[in-house]
């Protein structure tokens, strides 16, 4: 027998990351044996090589890069122009440095607001549901107040309150979302809490933190990561909602800003400059519904199977 | 499970007798209502509960779900802190009769250097009072299994580090060595090195109990709180766990307190037995003594409801008949003379059970406005008009009242519409020794209360 050798300290290590990298992939493996999942992943991919690539596909504007570039020899240019390859905008800005900057802009936007908002969601629904009682009571109503309160109405009102500014639209949807974190994360915990492994960690005499970390966390956060899948499409299209509505800085590459600026000229038949920014949007936050979706299928403890 | 083989007779080992010392334990659970959450009751999960639990033995404890047995166990275990009475682990022999002295007397009679002296056994001696290395000794030496194999171990977390984590929690040992002692542990219960990188799910529930049984063992702990470790189980799984337990408790010398509704596993596992019925306890003995001779008449349904128990066919206790009692309102007197086949005027009938009574007549309810109380043995029941009162009062008087409750009922008058009722008062029963250690609450046995015109009773009873 195999195992009957006696590994070194470092080979139980080893072995035991081997068998945890194992299960997470075939959780992986699982999940994308969903074609529409598949779908999905593919279009992320590309996107974020994309927004990676970005340098590189294009030449960088100077002095900020997140600027549209101005060609002010070359206005509303139709698509299939050459050097610009999907037309210009009534400032002469090139849509495919809008589009390509525009995904980094998403990508850095979204990962901001779902990684700050899961970091507050998780901490608050955590020790509400954790600690219960008083503490539960308090933090529970706070977010009650703010689920109240439409997201995009909420964020446009934060956003139009600090002025108009990509940083305070991050702002705005950080202080939006993270209240949906909380409400799950505390109903795991209660949940989970009372799992007879929980009062076996008791029994054992191991700390609250300990138990906290090692039991309740590991089994409530699935949930989580779904959410925050949905999120990081759901973020970049309230936050290309708020920047059409003025709310970011005019000439900013970012697909929201784009698409409100080229609208006025879709009555006079421009329409590529609304357009492709428009159907970046939507192949963003289709493509992390659809892995949000096929990921759920995966771990919803429902239909997980034991 | 028919056949009941001998126990082997256990050394004693030369330390304290007693290990688990029960005294006077409550543990309540408030009922909070409406939007302020204001406390409108309590259940009385555990009830003044009493016994003690000796080095090596394994004390079994029967009962109906929802009787607080569970409740017992938490407490032992330290889950839940009691809220009146306590759990007391590892007294000294004279500890333990200085305790028994202390609290057989009221709080109130106590002397200043009495009360010192109990503030000291509790101090040092009773789990939810034990602060520092004490209670990290009695958290080592008192562990748990529990019923459901499947909640009961992280399905996260790999068997290894399952088992490995009450050894890492006390720094007990580390690396490979800490590995070679889970190895070990697992082969104690009949799994093995190749089961260190596997996830709970990847077991059956027999297997994953036996990966409980083994985490429980890891501190080497004196006593093991057995909460229904087999009561998920299949009948032939159940039977390899329960010999294995054996097994174990006999090489390591462990103390069990067995708890379980299934009396078969109690009686193949237990040396002595503790029955509880809503939070109290009503039978105690040795495991012959409660299985051939049970004196409680609920002891006796218990067995007569477990066919392959159910010795004396001709024994008057019928089947089980009834809810058992809300334990928010525990019955006055004898909690199971709401049930009882061999119920007498002296059991504790009330108020409730006239209620009740009358409720199972159809349209009583309905008619009743109000009852108002002056204690669990006097009220005034208002009806809808004077005609339906006196109905009532014919009812109560008449033969469709068992004959008992008309004996109970020292008075019933009418005025109006309002019909008062009043029943003796009684007290609560206690426990008393009837036979060499084997006690019990029945009246029947213990006289308490027992009016001498009920003797009959007692005599048609075999009692």
């Amino acid at each position: 027998m195999l195992d009957a050798a006696r590994p070194r300290v470092g080979g139980h290590r080893v072995r035991a990351a081997a068998v945890r990298l194992r299960r997470f992939a075939s959780v992986g493996g699982e999940v994308l044996r969903n074609p529409t999942t598949l779908a999905g992943v593919t279009i992320i991919v590309a996107m974020v090589g994309m927004a990676l690539l970005a340098p590189v596909l294009t030449e960088p504007n100077v002095p900020d890069p997140y600027q549209m570039p101005r060609d002010w020899g070359a206005l509303n240019e139709p698509p299939g122009t050459p050097d610009h390859l999907l037309g210009t905008t009534q400032h002469g800005g090139d849509v495919l440095y809008g589009i390509i900057w525009g995904s980094r802009t998403s990508l850095r936007l979204s990962l901001i607001v779902v990684s700050v908002t899961v970091a507050i969601g998780v901490i608050v629904g955590s020790l509400a549901g954790f600690l219960g009682g008083r503490v539960d009571e308090v933090l529970m109503r706070i977010v009650d107040v703010f689920l109240s309160i439409p997201e995009l109405i909420f964020a446009l009102a934060i956003a139009a309150v600090l002025g108009p500014s990509f940083g305070n639209i991050i702002l705005a949807l950080a202080a939006v979302f993270w209240v949906k974190y909380a409400r799950i994360i505390r109903g795991q915990v209660i949940h989970v809490k009372q799992n007879d492994y929980v009062d076996a960690a008791r029994v054992i005499g191991d700390s609250r933190l300990n138990i906290f970390v090692k039991d309740v966390l590991p089994n409530s956060i699935t949930p989580v990561a779904v959410q925050a899948t949905l999120d990081m499409g759901n973020v970049v299209l309230i936050g290309a909602a708020l920047s059409f509505i003025g709310l970011a800085e005019a000439g900013l590459a970012e697909w929201g800003v784009l698409v409100s600026q080229g609208q006025a000229g879709i009555s006079a038949g421009r329409w590529w400059a609304s357009t492709f920014p428009g159907l970046m949007v939507f192949l963003w936050a289709l493509a992390f519904n659809l892995v949000g979706d096929g990921l759920r299928d995966v771990l919803d403890p429902r239909t997980e199977r034991r | 499970m028919k056949t009941v083989p001998a126990r082997a007779a256990r050394p004693i080992p030369v330390k304290n007798r007693n290990l688990v010392t029960v005294r006077n334990l409550r543990r309540y659970f408030p009922i909070r209502e409406g939007a302020l959450q204001r406390v409108v009751g309590h259940v009385r999960a555990v009830d003044g509960v009493s016994f003690d639990v000796r080095r090596g033995e394994t004390v079994g404890v029967v009962g109906e779900s929802g009787c607080g047995k569970t409740t017992l166990g938490r407490c032992i275990n330290g889950l839940l802190p009691p809220t009146d009475g306590g759990v007391y682990f590892d007294l000294g022999d004279d500890e333990h009769a200085r305790l028994d002295a202390l609290t057989a007397m009221p709080s109130e009679a106590r002397t200043r250097e009495q009360a010192a002296e109990l503030e000291r056994l509790d101090r040092t001696h009773r789990v939810d009072r034990l602060r520092g290395e004490a209670w990290r000794s009695y958290r080592r030496n008192c562990q748990v299994v529990f019923q459901d194999a499947f909640s009961s171990l992280n399905p996260r977390q790999l068997v290894k580090d399952i088992v490995g984590r009450p050894l890492k929690v006390y720094r007990e040992a580390s690396g490979s060595e800490l590995m070679e002692r889970v190895v070990g542990l697992l082969e104690s219960v009949g799994l093995g090195r190749q089961h260190l990188y596997r996830y709970p799910h990847q077991f059956s529930g027999g297997q994953r109990q036996r990966i409980s049984i083994a985490r429980a063992l890891a501190l080497d702990p004196d006593f093991i709180v057995l909460d229904e470790p087999t009561s998920a189980l299949d009948v032939s799984v159940q039977a390899q766990i329960l010999n294995l337990l054996n097994d174990l408790q006999r090489e390591r010398g462990l103390t069990y307190l067995f708890i379980s509704h299934d009396l078969g596993v109690v009686r193949h596992m237990s040396d002595r037995i503790v029955v509880m019925y809503v939070g109290e306890i009503v039978e105690a003995g040795t495991r012959d003594d409660v299985f051939n001779s049970p004196l409680h008449p609920y002891t006796e349904a218990l067995l007569e409801a477990s066919p392959e128990l159910a010795h004396d066919t001709d024994r008057r206790a019928g089947a089980l008949e009834g809810r058992v009692p809300d334990p928010a309102r525990p019955p006055q007197g004898c909690r199971f003379h709401t049930r009882c086949p061999v119920v007498t005027p002296s059991c504790g009938f009330e108020v409730d059970d006239a209620v009740r009574m009358l409720e199972g007549r159809g349209a009583g309810l309905d008619h009743l406005r109000g009852v108002q109380r002056r204690s669990a043995f006097e009220a005034d029941l208002s009806f809808d008009d004077e005609e339906f009162a006196g109905l009532m009062v014919r009812v109560l008087e008449g033969p469709e009242t068992p004959a008992e409750m008309r004996e109970a009922m020292i008075g019933l008058t009418r005025s109006g519409s309002t019909v008062a009722i009043r029943f003796r008062d009684i007290d609560r029963v206690r426990l008393e020794e009837i036979r060499p250690a084997h006690v019990t609450s029945c009246i029947l046995h213990t006289g308490q209360g027992l009016d001498p015109g009920d003797r009959h009773m007692r005599e048609k009873n075999g009692g």
